[in-house]
């Protein structure tokens, strides 16, 4: 079993240097050394320490740091 | 008074049907974001384009589903839907509300949101239409604390479970549904609130295979009623529809006249594997035959009935068309029990086993029904561990090869490569 900290300490410095912003749950596990239900649940409590935001389209969630998620509502038209 | 012009949208009014058109604009004299609603629908049919922005970062704090983003692209013209956040309300089993709980939902969403309601969204939530970001954490402390409500799915999470009215209100059920979909509701409320998967999943539960909820079309994996031993079979109440005693299928044809009831041509010529006939005046049926399509028990609802030792069958993979096409789901487990006592243990290991599977073999946005096509269905009954049966077979192999595994031949594959090799020297 992965160290939680250590998973959730991959799953931050993955999402900063990502050329995507955000990133699915699968894109995390190609780059991320634990099981597929262990990154889950480090990704969650990231989001439950503020640290990680969910982007969701409605019919997918991908998870991105705060200062680099951006709403549809800041995209402009 | 209408704030804009509507005359492509007054023309849907016209017609013999109830009209969106005028639902939305008798809530606009209560709400005024509605008059832009449909202003900007015009516009929409005007541009011919959407002018909706869909999906973002909004929600409610630890939730990562239940709430989907929406924005205008011309919020300047109709500044009442610059946002319309849909809000997923998990609805009770088989939609049973009071209307005690309709009216303090309602009372909410008239006082934070457009008043607009989908009653219900395919998934089955209580589906509220439009609110700003504001409000949404306003929203959800209050469903959850004066109403007793929580939010339901919405993206790569589990969605809400959904199931029929089953022992409720309907005679056929093979297991109550509404526990079922209960307890699976409650015990995965992680996967449903928070994203665990490469898409989305849905479990849907019907009490018998006239499958009222669709499963097999709609659910990733569909929970449908099923019994193992023989339809049973009430002689005398045979005689009484072959007499005019009773009218077929409950009378619910009953508003024109069909004639007498003919027993081979409404029930025998139709069953789809011709396993029943008449002997005299005796009903018999082949049940190892039987390919639970309930025609026979529909028609004749007071002389058949399901079996008694009742279950359920587990289909998996159903899915609308999004990449592939619509694919209807495939017959995995045959046959389950459905044991509220056990709390369902039998139904919950084949979930969990499926999204074990699932979450290490899925790519991005792929239905597990197209990660079973593209990997194949015999690697998934390896993996659910469950010994093909002639009906997981599509069509006769093309392919004149036969590939075995290691464990499958005796012996297995190793050999002592350098006594091989001094029979048959290089």
């Amino acid at each position: 079993m992965a160290d939680k900290e250590e998973t959730k300490a991959q799953i931050l410095a993955l999402l900063t240097k990502s050329k995507k912003p955000a990133l699915y749950l699968k894109d995390m596990q190609k780059k991320v050394d634990a099981k597929p239900r262990e990154i889950k649940n480090a990704a969650n409590e990231l989001v439950k320490e503020q640290k990680v935001m969910f982007w969701s389209s409605g019919s997918s969630t991908m998870y991105a740091l705060p200062d680099r998620a951006k709403d549809e509502d800041a995209r402009g038209v | 008074m209408p704030k804009h012009d509507t005359p492509l949208l007054d023309q849907l009014e016209s017609g013999p049907w109830p009209s969106f058109v005028t639902d939305i604009k008798r809530q606009a004299e209560k709400n005024d974001a509605c008059w832009d609603i449909l202003g900007q629908l015009e516009l929409s049919y005007v541009d011919k384009i959407t002018h909706w922005k869909h999906g973002g970062i909004v929600g409610v704090f630890g939730y990562g589903g239940g709430i989907v983003g929406r924005y205008s692209d011309v919020a300047a013209k109709f500044p009442g839907v610059a946002h319309f956040h849909t809000v997923r309300v998990n609805q009770p089993s088989s939609k049973f509300y009071s209307s005690e709980i309709l009216r303090k939902i309602m009372g909410i969403w008239d006082r934070r949101g457009s008043g607009m309601t989908n009653m219900h969204g395919s998934t089955g939530d209580l589906v509220l239409l439009g609110t700003f970001t504001e409000e949404l954490e306003e929203i959800f402390y209050e469903l959850t604390h004066d109403v007793g409500v929580d939010l339901g799915g919405s993206g790569g999470n589990l969605r809400t479970p959904s199931c029929c009215l089953g022992k409720a209100r309907c005679e056929w059920s093979c297991y109550d549904t509404q526990a079922a979909c209960h307890d699976i509701t409650m015990t995965y409320q992680d996967e449903l609130h928070r994203p665990a998967f490469p898409y989305k999943f849905k479990i849907k539960f019907s009490g018998c295979p006239n499958d009222c909820v669709a499963a097999i079309a709609r659910s990733d994996l569909a929970v449908i009623g099923n019994w193992k031993d023989d339809i049973r079979i009430d002689q005398a109440a045979v005689k009484g529809y072959l007499s005019g005693e009773f009218a077929a299928n409950g009378g619910a044809h009953g508003d024109r006249d069909w004639g007498p009831f003919n027993i081979n041509t409404e029930v025998l010529d139709l069953c789809p594997t011709g396993c029943m006939w008449m002997e005299g005046d005796t009903l018999k049926i082949d049940d190892a035959e039987c390919t639970r399509c309930m025609h026979c028990i529909n028609v004749m609802p007071r002389a058949l009935r399901p079996g008694l030792e009742q279950g359920a069958t587990i289909l998996i993979g159903a899915k609308a068309p999004i990449l592939d096409g619509a694919q209807i789901a495939t017959m995995i487990v045959p046959f389950i029990k459905m044991d509220p006592e056990n709390d369902f243990e039998e139904l919950k290991d084949i979930i969990e086993k499926c999204w074990d599977w699932w979450m290490e073999e899925g790519k991005n946005r792929e239905r597990i029904g197209e990660s079973i096509q593209r990997i194949g269905l015999p690697t998934f009954l390896q993996v659910m561990e469950v010994e093909p049966l002639p009906q997981h077979v599509k069509e006769p192999r093309s392919n004149p090869y036969v590939f075995w595994k290691a464990e499958e031949v005796p012996g297995g594959f190793e050999r002592d490569l350098a006594e091989f090799r001094k029979r048959n020297p290089m």
